[in-house]
Parts: structure tokens; C-alpha cells; sequence
């Protein structure tokens, strides 16, 4: 086998930039469906929701059972609320992260 | 429904506790060595170039250490070998799903909401191991005093809601796929016994399903995908806590 001259070698690199150029874009994260958008979204407020509620349920329970006074409904009432709070943050940053990443594939 | 229920195969009781092996158990065991069988055989040969399963196990290391190292940094890829098993195990799971007659694992929440469990419970651990109580800073956002009382525990519950989300996200898209796919199945045969002309309105929904199933493929992949890149995020906040911000 002769020597590989310089000129081959050239050659074959640049082919081998173009294909990894051109592989480029395959190995990057595929798009979001529309479903998965609206799954994703749906979820983090519908978990906000159900842990606030939850936990505001837990801490009027506990007080009612162990404290000599009871925060019967407030503890509900309030954490549900923080809960829609906590739910409306989380989709902020869902879209936040989502606009990042349109952003960045729209740069390409 | 009968594709999600969950049947026990070998009955065992222990200390009063149903611990029998079911097709669900059975189905994870299929996953875990449809997995380790795919990438020990593949990578067998280690050919310099590479043969298709070569290649293919070899895009699945690639593309998953990518990924942690755009979303956690560097030091997450530390991790690399927990997230890797997590999206192979979700992978697989979605994918053999597929196939008629078997079992999707990760259709059922107590898988998905075991493995946000466990994922959230390390980056927890990894937070307090890093940073000590410093972690705590997590859930202070930059703000005057007098709002701190309401937004630490807005981002409390926040930080809550991401075992829940997490799982809850893999498991609907799971569930709702299988149960959609069942659904214009079930309008095939209705169609097609219907007799005369509806008989040959039964080829529509036929149709629907194979695109469908196309579509179930994409999922399979995203959502393994998704559960894997939220891993590393979470993983990513433990670690370098607001510098990222």
C-alpha cells in the first residue's frame, strides 16, 4: 500500500467535514410535537395545582390533629392558591426554555 | 383496557405483602435485557469501522453525553452513566410497548412516578452534597424581603411539582397513545361488521392507525428524550445552583 499523499488526505478531510456538517443537524434534539407542547404545559399547572391543594389539605389535617387549634379551611384555601402561583411560574419557564430552543434552531 | 392491566404471573406473598411477579415485572425484565443484550453484542466486535448495531449504540452514547454535557455542563457527566441507563430504560419500554400483544411499563405511573422519585431524590442528595445548606438557596429567588415571604414558598411548591410532572407527563403520553390506538381499532371491527357499504368505510380508520402508530413512534422516542433532558436540567440546577440564570 503506498503512502497517502497530502493531497488525498486533504481531500478526505474536507469530504469528512462536509458529512459531519451535514450530521450536524440530525444529532440535535427533534422538535417538540404540538401534543407534547400541550401535554407538557398542562402537566406542570395541573401539578402546582395538586400539590398546593394537597399540601394545604395535609397542613389543615395535621393542625386539626396534633395543635389545639385547627386551620380549617384557610390552609387549603391559601395553598391552593400559592399552588396556581407555583403552576403559572412553572409554565413560564417551560415557555421560556421552548422559546431558548426555537431560538437557538432558528439561528442555524 | 386489558392492555394495562397488571396480572401476576408466579403469585408470591411475603409478610403479608403482594409481592407476585406479574407481566408487568416480567416486562421489565424483558426491557433490562433487551437493553444490556443490545449494547454488549453491539459494541462486541469493537470494529474501528463500525457495523449498523455498532453505530447505533454508539449514537445512543453520543447523543445522550451530548445532551448532558449542553444541559448540566461538564461536571454533570459525572452522572452520565444513571441518565444513560434512565433513557435506555424509558426507551426501550416505550418502544417494545409498541409491539401487539405486549406490555408498555411505563404506561403505569408507579414506574414512571418511582423513577422521578428516585431522579429527584439524587438531585436533592447531589444539591446538599455540593453545596451543603447552601442549597437551600434554591428557593430564593432575587427579591426585596417582603416578597421572599410569598415567593419561597411559591418556588417550594414549585420545586414539588417536578416528581409529579415528570411522571405524570410519561405516563399520560403513554397512556393516551395506547388508548387511542385501541380506540380506532376498535372502530375497524365495529365498521367492518357493520356489513354493506360501512364495511368499506372500516379501511379509514385502519389507515389512521398506521399513521398513528408512526406518530407513537416519534413519542416513544421524545418522551424518553424529554425525561432524560429534565433530568439533566434538574441536575444541572443542583449543581450550579442560580449561576445559570
Amino acid at each position: 500500500m503506498p503512502a497517502p499523499q497530502p493531497e488525498d488526505l486533504r481531500s478526505l478531510g474536507d469530504r469528512l467535514d462536509a458529512v459531519q456538517k451535514a450530521n450536524a443537524a440530525r444529532d440535535k434534539a427533534p422538535p417538540p410535537t404540538s401534543l407534547g407542547v400541550a401535554f407538557r404545559f398542562s402537566t406542570e399547572m395541573v401539578a402546582a395545582l395538586v400539590v398546593g391543594g394537597g399540601l394545604g389539605w395535609a397542613i389543615d389535617w395535621a393542625t386539626g390533629r396534633w395543635l389545639p387549634f385547627h386551620t380549617k379551611p384557610w390552609g387549603m384555601i391559601v395553598f391552593f392558591i400559592l399552588g396556581a402561583a407555583a403552576g403559572i411560574l412553572n409554565v413560564i419557564r417551560a415557555a421560556r426554555e421552548l422559546n431558548a430552543e426555537m431560538a437557538k434552531k432558528d439561528g442555524d | 383496557m386489558e392492555q394495562f392491566a397488571v396480572k401476576p404471573l408466579i403469585p408470591l406473598h411475603l409478610g403479608g405483602y403482594d409481592v407476585s411477579f406479574t407481566n408487568q415485572s416480567l416486562w421489565m425484565c424483558v426491557v433490562v435485557g433487551a437493553v444490556t443484550l443490545f449494547m454488549t453484542l453491539a459494541v462486541a466486535k469493537r470494529s474501528l469501522v463500525p457495523s449498523r448495531m455498532q453505530s447505533m449504540a454508539e449514537i445512543s452514547y453520543e447523543f445522550v453525553a451530548n445532551m448532558i454535557g449542553g444541559a448540566a455542563g461538564e461536571d454533570g457527566l459525572r452522572f452520565f452513566p444513571f441518565i444513560f441507563t434512565i433513557f435506555m430504560f424509558v426507551l426501550f419500554s416505550n418502544f417494545l410497548g409498541l409491539l401487539p400483544g405486549s406490555f408498555t411499563v411505563t404506561s403505569q405511573i408507579v414506574v414512571t412516578f418511582a423513577m422521578a422519585a428516585f431522579v429527584i431524590a439524587m438531585v436533592v442528595v447531589t444539591g446538599f452534597l455540593r453545596h451543603g445548606i447552601g442549597f437551600l438557596k434554591l428557593f430564593v429567588p432575587h427579591a426585596p424581603i417582603y416578597l421572599l415571604l410569598l415567593l419561597v414558598p411559591i418556588e417550594i411548591i414549585s420545586f414539588l411539582t417536578r416528581p409529579i410532572s415528570l411522571s405524570v407527563r410519561l405516563f399520560a403520553n403513554m397512556l393516551a397513545g395506547h388508548t387511542l390506538l385501541k380506540v380506532f381499532a376498535s372502530f375497524v371491527i365495529a365498521l367492518g361488521g357493520a356489513g354493506g357499504l360501512l364495511s368499506l368505510l372500516s379501511a379509514a380508520p385502519m389507515f389512521l392507525i398506521v399513521a398513528i402508530t408512526a406518530l407513537e413512534l416519534l413519542v416513544a422516542f421524545l418522551q424518553a428524550y424529554v425525561f432524560a433532558i429534565l433530568t439533566c436540567i434538574y441536575l444541572n440546577e443542583a449543581l450550579h445552583l442560580h449561576d445559570h440564570h
